[in-house]
């Protein structure tokens, strides 16, 4: 594999400059290892938020061969030094956190493996490491190898793993398959330390139209941060002789893969215990050649920080259906409920459930319920009868469809609502995916399934007033429908398809999309395929076809598990607020659908941008930075953003000065990091 | 014909109608013949990613409706195309040809119900970016 970096002198006089108060550094993806996205930081709060203007940028085109429109990471600062991944090539970069000036950058260029990887592109950010004298940075590259930089140089680390890198596609229990280039497996996640082991998860493609049934399967390891020796390695789906391995019938589980840890994970270092949120298994919506409730797929597992020894778990969905996942880092949380305290670990989640459990005993802090469920009939398929359900907190975003969801500015609306979705199966939480017919049902429409709900960004906790702030997409909707998969097409007996529609294998973004991918060749592509256009997809003349809020920002007291509060994030759409149907209507801020925003909380605030760009009276074409009271969630201020949130912001102070920074892109723009200051009075 | 000549030929004028008539994506900028060849090479090169019905999937975003119309409204068809040929395909950006790539913004024109006219979508990026993008008709 070629490097390449780019190392500038100053780096290393930076970080002779460290700071004795840690409190305003921002050390890992999600602020701590407690998943809190919080610093007590309050130089910038309600009285000039709006004030703040652009401190320095940073642009990614050009850390890779070609622009990239997705960047998601979230940053870390430390000793002065701002240390994150962007662009195409996922190149590790170190700036200067009051200037933005480009310490080094450091890509690996991994070609046909780099090429052939399931989740490209910038990732979501990377890890640091101090013993107190040296410093290192940790990063997964597209191609699943586990880099090891001097923090100070971005220079390999030669002495860790094989000459700086660790091969993650090696040692993993399992030979992928079918061979270590094109073997699908990786990491978009930001990887975690903690105390001296470095925690990787794995991600695979999008799993709606799998290939096979078979596929490699997503264990959770632990290394050494001096050597990159494996430590030990965590089964997410147990191999014969483990418990669990009973949940797999007709032996599945020797087959079936995915079942990683693709997004962020949680340490107690104290108590010496990791919290991984694993994903769905193979084929995330037929499980017929997975019959059983397949542990340990969308379960929250507890387990030893030294050993991987599994301590607990509670599996939210069994038999996963619905690519629920669980998409995004546990918080930690010591609570006070009835007069006790508990040590807690909350679990935001797609389907709008906040789990919380005690993060010792694995017992839930209040009742979860098994309740009966619809069983379907796709046939092949095994059906759990029952889920659990959370009695408290209450849901914190739609995880169903009833017709009162549907759009209901007039009555016209309405019903035109409900002919369009006369040709779908609606439902609950848990409505099971249908076989799609061309007479109906298309597709069972969801919502808080595959884009809904809490996403990878996760939620923000205030461990002082034990609040959890989360936003969620409340009108993403996923429409399930499933077709026999052709044999050229997949061996699964079922995959995501529509009738009457050629069926084909889905791509997500990031597939196919990296540095390494091919170059562009300029030849003219022949000309096929089927004819076709018009036709409105899932809107009510343009409208949204579930009413507001199209999104939520919720505060979430866990001492309580009550909803304090709970406001439409964003601002209203162009198209609702510019709809001729809807002149002379009063309508509320509605919110924005989406599913990749992140909040940022600090002594007095919760702030995030919008996801989508609008064209309002107030503001001319761009995205707003918001920050809302978190005693009330009142808006209090707001910047405008060229471009949509991305990655979800952090803040740390420099030089007495209090910055935010996040990730912008989409749409026309390119990825940036853009960092915020107050001005100089 | 290239755009400076456009501009600066007053002789030629009557053939760049695109440039001296047209001004927003209301105006009819495509022709349906344009869009239909546009919708075939969507479904081949486009549909995996994005849907049939140009709603989305499970992360690309969706090529109709609310959010696709309010990114790109303020900005002109010309930023739309060079969006689509620097960055699309994902995973082979720049395999397409430009005419390819105007027929395939043509078919998202017409699936997002702008009017089609008499006259095909330049492929040249200065021409498109006189087209301005605007989710309401003025």
């Amino acid at each position: 594999m070629k490097h390449w970096k780019l190392a500038v002198s100053l780096a290393a006089g930076l970080a002779c400059a460290a700071a004795a108060d840690k409190s305003g550094e921002w050390p890992s993806y999600a602020a701590d290892l407690a998943g809190t996205r919080y610093r007590p930081l309050d130089q910038i709060n309600a009285s000039n938020f709006s004030k703040l203007e652009v401190a320095w940028r940073f642009k990614t085109d050009s850390l890779g061969n070609r622009p990239e429109y997705k960047l998601e990471g979230t940053p870390l600062m430390v000793n002065g030094v701002i240390y994150t991944t962007g662009g195409s090539r996922r190149a590790a970069i170190a700036l200067d956190a009051g200037t933005g000036e480009l310490l080094w950058v450091h890509g690996e260029h991994e070609g046909s493996r780099g090429a052939a990887a399931p989740r490209q592109l910038s990732g979501r950010g990377l890890a640091y490491w101090t013993d107190g004298k040296e410093e290192r940075i940790l990063y997964v590259t597209p191609g699943y190898r586990l880099i090891a930089l001097d923090a100070k140089t971005g220079a390999v680390i030669p002495t860790f793993g094989d000459k700086g890198a660790v091969d993650l596609k090696l040692n993993d229990d399992q030979t992928i398959q079918p061979d270590l280039i094109t073997g699908e497996i990786g990491l978009q996640s930001a990887p975690v330390v903690a105390g001296n082991t470095i925690l990787i998860g794995a991600a695979f493609r999008e799993g709606m139209t799998p290939r096979s049934m078979r596929n490699n399967k997503g264990y959770v390891r632990g290394f050494d941060v001096r050597t990159g020796k494996r430590l030990w390695i965590f089964h997410t789906i147990p191999v014969k002789g483990e418990p669990g391995y009973d949940t797999w019938l007709d032996e599945s589980a020797d087959y079936t893969g995915n079942t990683g840890v693709w997004s962020q994970i949680t340490v107690d270092e104290q108590l010496g215990l990791v919290y991984l949120p694993v994903e769905s298994p193979t084929g995330d919506y037929y499980g017929g050649h997975r019959p059983g409730n397949n542990l340990y797929g969308e379960s929250l597992v507890c387990v030893d920080l030294k050993t991987g020894q599994h301590k607990w778990h509670f599996q939210l969905v069994h038999h996963p259906l619905w690519d629920m996942d669980i998409s995004s880092a546990p918080i930690l949380a010591d609570i006070r409920v009835n007069g006790k305290e508990i040590k807690a670990v909350a679990q935001p989640t797609k389907q709008g459930f906040l789990y919380v459990f005690d993060r010792v005993t694995g017992k839930a802090v209040w009742p979860i319920e098994e309740k009966p469920v619809e069983k379907g009939s796709v046939p092949g398929e095994w059906y759990s009868p029952t889920q659990p359900f959370p009695s408290r907190p209450g849901i914190y975003s739609r995880n169903g469809i009833s017709v009162d969801d549907l759009i209901d500015f007039t009555p016209a609306l309405r019903d035109q609502a409900q002919t369009l979705i006369a040709k779908y199966k609606i439902g609950p939480v848990y409505t099971p995916p249908v076989e799609s017919k061309v007479g109906g049902p298309l597709a069972t429409l969801t919502l808080g399934t595959a884009s809904g709900g809490t996403n990878w960004p996760g939620a923000s906790y205030d461990p002082e007033t034990h609040t959890v702030y989360a936003y969620a997409c409340n009108a993403c909707v996923t429409p399930i429908g499933l077709v026999a998969a052709p044999k050229d097409v997949s061996d699964m007996r079922y995959i995501a398809g529509t009738a009457g529609q050629e069926v084909s294998i889905r791509t997500g973004p990031g597939e196919g999309a990296g540095a390494d991918s091919p170059l562009p060749t300029r030849r003219a592509a022949p000309a096929g395929g089927r004819g076709g256009g018009g036709g409105g997809g899932l809107n009510i003349q343009g409208l949204p076809l579930i009413k507001p809020p199209y999104s939520t920002i919720s505060a979430i007291n866990l001492d309580r598990g009550e909803i304090v509060w709970q406001v439409p994030h964003g601002d209203t759409p162009d198209v609702v607020r510019n709809s001729p149907l809807l002149k002379g209507l009063n309508i509320p801020k509605t919110g924005q659908s989406g599913y990749n925003i992140g909040t940022l909380i600090t002594k007095s605030l919760v702030i995030a941008g919008d996801g989508q760009i609008t064209t309002t009276p107030d503001h001319p074409r761009g995205a707003m930075l918001r920050a809302y009271d978190k005693a009330t969630g009142k808006e209090v201020g707001g910047i405008l953003m060229p471009a949509p949130q991305s990655g979800s912001p952090m803040t740390y102070m420099h030089n007495g000065k209090q910055y935010i920074i996040v990730a912008i892109s989409g749409g026309a723009y390119s990825g940036e990091y853009v960092a915020y200051t107050l001005p100089n009075e | 014909m290239s755009h400076t000549l456009c501009r600066t030929s007053r002789v030629v004028a009557f053939a760049c109608p695109l440039l001296l008539l047209a001004n927003s994506v209301w105006d009819g900028v495509y022709t349906d013949e344009q869009s239909k060849r546009g919708a075939a090479l969507y479904a081949k090169e486009c549909a995996a990613c994005h849907g049939t019905e140009l709603s989305g999937g499970e992360e690309a975003p969706p090529l109709s409706g609310g959010a696709f119309m309010s990114n790109w409204s303020g900005l002109t068809v010309g930023e739309l195309f060079e969006r689509v040929r620097l960055s699309m395909p994902e995973g082979r950006p720049g395999t397409l040809s430009r005419q390819q790539n105007a027929d395939i913004v043509a078919y998202l024109l017409s699936f997002n119900q702008f009017p089609a006219g008499k006259t095909e979508l330049a492929k040249d990026t200065d021409i498109l970016k006189q087209i301005r993008f605007e989710a309401q008709k003025k």
